[in-house]
């Protein structure tokens, strides 16, 4: 398997009146077709390396590199690119566009790709109706329960196949059932589709379900565990404890 | 145009905000265009009023001399222009009327009714009896409306008219209505009356001449001063003092116009900002989802040009309505020219007031793109 992320000693500090550091050195490499689980207490760093991950936000130091290519300093419109292509977000909220319908917020990173309308409906109505949402396609937000409006958002993040899927406690705000759904639906593509899956959980039952754990304290990789059967194995000493925001 | 459907289902998605910007512009709009319209009907209606009420070019007397001897080989010299429907050699001045115990100053004009009539139109203003009478009864009179009826003065009643120490007494013969100041001091005599009446032999003060094209009178009026030694003066020229403070006016009216687009665009500008803040997580979310700067920024600017094309129509239709109702109001002609005060809408002021709340559209909705466009998609995302 190919890295597709590499990351090299990656700083960030943020500096608004006291320092910050919110990224410490940090070197990690994710292979193609993961199933990553970031944890850790808030304020760890776990959104800041997500961010930089999905090109959100730009390191203070060190390299981020993506399908091999060095990706750290690259112009905007190239950040939009990648963003568009290759990273699908899925957010704590599903932060669906409330004005359009489910399958219109599916439609929307294919149309910011240049996806024409009726090509973007029809995938989009394949997504969803795989999701089990094909009696739901012109519902708005406003009326779709949590657990729907979140897999209409993981809809939305894996419209354009991208090769990296982030979710940033994607399962946050649903009851167990809802998440329990969500979370092995992703899990039933990265089989299929070998799609990397990065997710932030303070969830340790939502990690355990992972292929891959990494919990970060203060902006540090202290702990790394490997799916070895049915259980993990850690490659150095640390302890996995629930972490609460 | 995936920037064109955002744009769309905001604007759909916000009814109150879009309806009280769409209002504010389209005020502006409605307000511009019934002032400029007013303006214009003003300066038309002065136009048509000089135009109608006095000739088209007067023919003074020579620099040196106090009347026109000569006006008959004048008026034909005159006559011999292709472009002059009438000529009609005028006596005018002002005297005293007298019926009973009422005076009132008036501004007398002897002519020749038939000729009078083909420079003015008179008989189309008569209101009561016939000018054309005038041509066989020596000592009649037409008299303006608002005159006789501050003279008290009856159809076919006698009255006086003085000139320091000459009088001579006139029959009302007819009255005459030309919705003008006109109505409170005219008279109409014949010729020969108002030469008795002034006492100075066979003379006139002037001869007025209708052209068969208004806009021609400078050039004629320039001929004729060639031609002969009477000082020729075109319509233009006689309300030019009025015509250039038109103009001037004008110059303000368009500040004002401007400075009341700008307080449109300033309201605009606000519902635009209160747009993106209520919206900055959603811009997070679309740059999330691969939306560049320059999309954003294109969205935005499209949600504060889409209002424009309502607003314009909007403003149009209540301009409209606007001008209906002022042109009922009645108002005193001492006020106002005319009877009524006159808009005038025509497509041209339309389509340039439209272009122009287009563009303040336009300009309004750069600035809060700008801002949308440059948020820190991690802190719009994370923005409550």
């Amino acid at each position: 398997m190919s890295n597709i992320i590499e990351i090299k000693n990656l700083r960030k500090i943020y500096e608004d009146g006291v320092e910050v550091v919110a990224l410490d050195g940090m070197d990690l490499i994710i292979e193609e077709g993961e199933f990553l689980a970031i944890v850790g207490p808030s304020g760890s760093g776990k959104s800041t390396l997500l961010n930089m991950i999905g090109l959100l936000d730009t390191p203070t130091s060190g390299e981020i590199w993506l399908k091999e290519k060095n990706i750290t300093k690259i112009d905007p419109k190239e950040r939009a690119r990648l963003r568009n292509r290759e990273l699908g977000f899925v957010f704590q909220y599903h932060h669906l566009l409330p004005e359009f319908s489910a399958v219109e917020n599916v439609m929307m990173p294919l149309l910011i790709a240049g996806v024409d309308k009726k090509e973007a409906r029809e995938r989009s109505i394949t997504f969803l109706e795989e999701m089990g949402l094909g009696d739901r396609l012109g519902n708005r937000p406003t009326q779709l329960s949590g657990g729907q409006n979140q897999r209409v958002a993981v809809a939305r993040a894996l419209a354009n196949h991208p090769s990296i899927v982030i979710g940033d406690e994607l399962t946050g705000n649903l009851d167990s059932k809802s998440s329990d759904m969500v979370y092995d639906l992703l899990r039933e593509l990265n089989r299929e589709m070998n799609q990397t899956f990065i997710l932030v959980t303070h969830d340790m039952k939502m990690a355990e379900k992972t292929d891959r754990i990494l919990r970060l304290v203060d902006g540090r990789i202290v702990c790394e565990m490997l799916r070895e059967g049915d259980g993990f194995v850690t490659r150095d000493l640390c302890e996995l404890e629930e972490d609460h925001t | 145009m995936f920037e064109w459907t955002v744009a769309n289902r905001h604007i759909l998605g916000n009814p109150r905000m879009v309806l009280f910007t769409v209002l504010s512009v389209a005020l502006a709009v409605a307000v511009i265009m019934v002032l400029m319209g007013l303006t214009e009907g003003y300066r038309e209606n002065l136009i048509s009023n000089t135009v109608e009420n006095s000739p088209h070019l007067i023919v003074d007397p020579k620099e040196d001399e106090d009347y026109i001897t000569l006006y008959r080989t004048l008026s034909k010299i005159i006559l011999d222009h292709p472009e002059v429907e009438a000529v009609s050699p005028r006596l005018i001045g002002k005297v005293a009327a007298k019926y009973k115990d009422n005076v009132e100053g008036v501004n007398f004009v002897g002519a020749y009714p038939h000729q009078e009539d083909k420079l003015l139109k008179v008989q189309e203003d008569m209101i009561w009896g016939d000018y054309y009478d005038l041509r066989f009864k020596m000592h009649s009179a037409v008299v303006g409306t608002d005159l006789a009826e501050d003279l008290e003065l009856k159809r076919g009643d006698d009255f006086r008219l003085i000139r320091q120490n000459r009088s001579v007494r006139v029959t009302a013969a007819g009255f005459i209505e030309t919705g003008t100041g006109l109505d409170q001091t005219l008279v109409y005599l014949p010729l020969e009356t108002a030469q008795d009446l002034l006492g100075e032999g066979d003379v006139v003060s002037e001869v007025g001449v209708r052209l068969t094209d208004i806009y021609a009178a400078p050039v004629i009026a320039d001929d004729l001063n060639i031609e002969t030694r009477y000082k020729a003066q075109s319509w233009q020229e006689q309300s030019r003092d009025i015509l250039e403070q038109l103009d001037t006016q004008q110059v303000y009216s368009y500040l004002f116009y401007l400075l009341i687009f700008i307080i449109s665009g300033f309201g605009i500008a606000n519902t635009m900002i209160m747009i993106i803040t209520r919206r900055t997580k959603e811009i997070g979310i679309l740059m999330a989802m691969g939306a560049t700067r320059g999309s954003i920024m294109k969205i935005f600017i499209l949600e504060s040009v889409i209002l424009g094309p309502p607003s314009a129509l909007l403003g149009g239709a209540l301009a409209c309505v606007a001008a209906r109702v002022i042109g009922t109001i009645e108002v005193p002609s001492e006020v106002y020219i005319a009877t009524h005060m006159t808009v005038a809408l025509d497509l041209e002021t339309f389509a340039y007031v439209t272009l122009f709340a287009l563009l303040v559209n336009l300009a309004a909705g750069i600035y809060p793109a700008y801002k949308a466009s440059n948020l820190d998609p991690v802190e719009a995302i994370a923005s409550e």
